[in-house]
């Protein structure tokens, strides 16, 4: 088997049993409206959150490019504004070559007047420094005194270019007395194209550069020397003071990264005290001098700003969204739960064994027909109950419910039990005497006094024939001692009969006899009847017995109410070898009786 | 008032010549005119010219033999505004180390005295009245005025701001202002009595200053 598959068995192995896997209980919801509520939020809250993200991110690369775009923007501006002025120096240039009173002055080659024309000049044209060199590149003039020797290096460097390229003009970064200057060399024609000498003219790129820079770019700028590379040092800046140490420090890691020819990003951003700042440097190579980092840079959060906005109504779309969510998980939460408590609460009510009380949701779902149903079911319940209800007046409660339980199936089974017979003497006489109503009155006190006897041990009554009971002990359902509980039963009807009496005797009535028979035999138990009426009873010789029995204690001669057989005797007497608890009978042996349909006669007691 | 005459040479002898003159006229007066601004403040430099009205013949001019002297040093013409009568010779000498020209456009009197060195060139005649303005076409921001009037009754006004004319013959005149900042026209007709010493406090509306100022050496100026 390949170590592969051997990997999904082991997973297999862990998985096997989904359905064991146990929700915790922390998951667990006592309440619907609990769960819709989490469902439902932590699904916005997700959309929101990745919402919020998204954008969140988007607005901020979109800042970053948008300052980017800025940043290079106004580096062409600064670009731009350089070669303008260079443009206007080299034509202020031009006209100042055809000035005739530079030509008057050149004519008497008197270098200090000159030097003091240069100096108007520098006024006319708003050039700080203008210098004159003769053809050669040897300084002749110059507005500003002491710029003749170290500083004139610059100018004469670019005459060399401009000479060796054939240039009109050449211009370059330098430093000017140690700040840095753009400088321009134009040729002076006397006459075209005969070069006389150059113009050298000079504008600072100082701090007012880049506060103009400013003003029209909003871009911070600062020029850093790189003479040292290790440790530039600031040329001006239009940053405040607290932020010229992080520059100063970006600007030595950009340029050591530029001396490593390492990758650089177009633009960083750098954080410094009052904002983070999308930051462009760029390296502005110098005329006998190591280059000038030119640092441009501009805050995120003016950028952010509307994105800020944004991300802010999106948070109080959001908030409102989690109230109208919340709400709304509740509406439907309690719109679901509401009903299923009652419904809970109505099954309860049920199991109570209330099936009259029922439940009216006004609803068409679902939970509408769970209702209908219950209260079907009510329906069915109260039903079944009434049919239990009669069914225990028509039958014993024990057939009831074995009828119940096991469904009215026409059968049989032979079992051993004891059949007791009561009858109650002289009722024919009785039934004369007495109107019907009145005579059925008695008949039903009577039977009930003795139902509750038989009951009361045990027996089940079979049926009543008229003023006669047929009661069973050991069917339908088994039970012990049979024999001893039909007997017990007898003594009890007989002193139940002496109560009766002793109320019919304050009514002024005769009172009442009664003579009980009681066999033990086998006999088949079972319903019988017709498919559609049934009685459960049980038939054989022994039922017939225990008739004969009863109609026995008729006879004067026995002087006995209750005649048993030597069947229930014996089954007694099993009973009491057996070392259970049997009820004190005493059995006077009355000999045989010959019963009706049967060879053998029965031999006789009367219990007592 | 002898600062004034230090400084301006010119009226004082004009003055001279017309006190020496006129002496035998008993009927003489005095003038003081105080020139301010709108905001009362003294006006430095202002002339101030009475022009005769009734006089039957022009009154002589009497131009000062030697010429008036307006130098140029450190670059610098000076004095700033010099009042002559007609007919006066103005000399342009350089006291400086190095070069300077003179050139004026004004109708008065265009002239140039081309690029010289120290010492002085000719002087020029001025025979015409009105203004002149004078420059150097190397130094831009050398600038003077020379007003050259119709009449020996001038002055210029000192720091003060105040200019006394004496010596005047009796009758009426016209009294001119004039300033290199002067927005308009300041004149009034006014009449001088024997012995007067009428005191005419004359407001006038300067315009900004707008002389191109030289820059200081070695500044470096800055990015305009």
């Amino acid at each position: 088997m390949p170590p592969t598959a051997l990997a999904v068995v082991t997973s297999d192995a862990t998985t096997r049993h989904p359905g064991l896997t146990v929700i915790p209980h922390a998951l667990r919801f006592r309440r619907f409206s609990l769960r819709v509520l989490t469902l439902l939020l932590g699904l916005l809250f997700a959309t929101l959150m990745a919402t919020y993200v998204v954008v969140s991110s988007a607005n901020d690369s979109n800042a970053r490019d948008h300052a980017r775009a800025n940043l290079e923007l106004a580096a062409r501006i600064v670009q731009s504004a350089i070669r303008q002025r260079l443009d206007f120096l080299a034509s202020s240039a031009s006209v100042m070559a055809g000035d005739d009173a530079l030509k008057q002055v050149l004519r008497t080659g008197d270098n200090r007047t000159l030097a003091s024309l240069l100096q108007s000049y520098t006024q006319r044209v708003g050039a700080p420094v203008i210098a004159l060199y003769d053809a050669d590149g040897q300084p002749l003039a110059s507005s500003e005194p002491g710029m003749d020797d170290e500083n004139t290096g610059p100018f004469r460097s670019l005459i060399r270019t401009a000479l060796g390229k054939d240039l009109a003009e050449s211009s370059g970064f330098a430093y000017l007395r140690n700040k840095l200057h753009v400088l321009i060399v134009v040729p002076l024609y006397a006459p075209h194209p005969n070069i006389f000498g150059w113009f050298g003219l000079a504008f600072p790129i100082d701090r007012a550069f880049a506060e103009k820079i400013k003003d029209t770019t909003h871009v911070e700028l600062t020029y850093l020397s790189l003479d040292s590379p290790q440790q530039p040092h600031l040329l001006a800046t239009t940053l405040g003071q607290a932020a010229i140490p992080t520059v100063v420090n970006a600007a030595a890691i950009a340029n050591q990264a530029r001396a490593d020819h390492l990758p650089r990003p177009a633009t960083e951003i750098i954080d410094l005290p009052d904002d983070r700042y999308v930051t462009l440097t760029w390296f502005q190579a110098m005329l006998g001098a190591n280059p000038v980092a030119l640092v441009l840079q501009r805050p995120l959060s003016p950028e952010l700003a509307p994105a800020r906005e944004l991300e802010n109504s999106l948070l109080l779309t959001a908030l409102a969204a989690f109230a109208v969510a919340t709400l709304l998980a509740l509406v439907i939460a309690r719109g679901v739960s509401q009903p299923v408590r009652q419904l809970a609460a109505h099954t309860q009510t049920i199991a109570a064994g209330d099936y009259a009380t029922r439940i009216t949701l006004d609803r068409a779902d679902e939970l509408g027909q769970l209702a209908d149903a219950m209260n079907s079911m009510s329906a069915g319940l109260a039903e079944r109950d009434q049919v239990r209800d009669l069914l225990d007046k028509n039958v014993s409660p024990e057939v009831a419910a074995q009828l119940m339980r096991d469904g009215a199936a026409l059968g049989g089974e032979e079992r051993e039990v004891t059949i007791l017979f009561a009858d109650l003497r002289g009722f024919t006489t009785l039934s004369e005497k007495l109107p019907p109503p009145e005579l059925l009155a008695l008949l039903n006190r009577y039977l009930d006094r003795m139902s509750g006897a038989i009951e009361a041990h045990g027996g089940v009554i079979d049926k009543f024939i008229g003023d006669a009971i047929m009661a069973l002990f050991g069917a339908p359902v088994t039970q012990d001692a049979p024999a001893d509980r039909a007997l017990a039963a007898a003594l009890e009807m007989e002193r139940a009969l002496v109560s009766l009496n002793a109320e019919l005797a304050t009514e002024g009535r005769p009172p009442l006899a009664i003579g009980v028979g009681v066999n033990t035999a086998r006999v088949v138990a079972g319903n019988i009847g017709s498919h559609r009426r049934l009685n459960y009873s049980v038939i054989g010789d022994g039922v017939n017995v225990a008739a004969r029995l009863q109609s026995e204690t008729r006879k004067p001669e026995y002087g006995a109410n209750i005649i048993t057989s030597a069947a229930t005797l014996a089954a007694c007497r099993r009973l009491a070898e057996s070392g259970l608890p049997v009820s004190a009978f005493s059995f006077r042996p009355l000999g045989y009786a010959q019963v009706k349909g049967r060879a053998e006669p029965v031999e006789i007691y009367a219990v007592s | 008032m002898p600062r004034i005459f230090l400084h301006s040479p010119a009226p004082v002898l004009a003055c001279l010549l017309a006190f020496t003159c006129h002496t035998s006229r008993l009927a003489a007066g005095n003038v003081v005119v105080i020139v301010k601004d709108t905001k009362g403040q003294p006006v430095t430099d202002a002339v101030v010219s009475l022009i005769p009205l009734e006089a039957s013949a022009p009154a002589p001019l009497h131009p000062p033999v030697e010429p008036v002297v307006i130098s140029q040093h450190g670059e610098e013409f000076d004095p700033y505004v010099t009042v002559v009568a007609v007919g006066t010779h103005v000399s342009f000498p350089n006291l400086d180390s190095i070069r300077h020209q003179v050139y004026s456009l004004s109708k008065t009197k265009p002239f140039e005295i081309p690029l010289y060195g120290s010492g002085t060139e000719q002087s020029i005649l001025f025979d015409r009245p009105g203004i002149v303005a004078l420059g150097c076409n190397i130094h831009d921001w050398m600038s003077a005025y020379l007003v050259v009037v119709e009449t020996p009754h001038f002055m210029k006004t000192a720091g003060d701001g105040v200019a006394r004319l004496a010596e005047l013959p009796a009758g009426r005149y016209r009294l001119d202002v004039w300033h290199p900042r002067l927005a308009g026209e300041s004149r009034r007709d006014l009449v001088v009595a024997a012995a007067d010493a009428a005191t005419q406090t004359i407001s006038v509306t300067l315009k900004p200053d707008r002389r191109i100022r030289r820059a200081p050496d070695g500044a470096g100026g800055g990015y305009k």
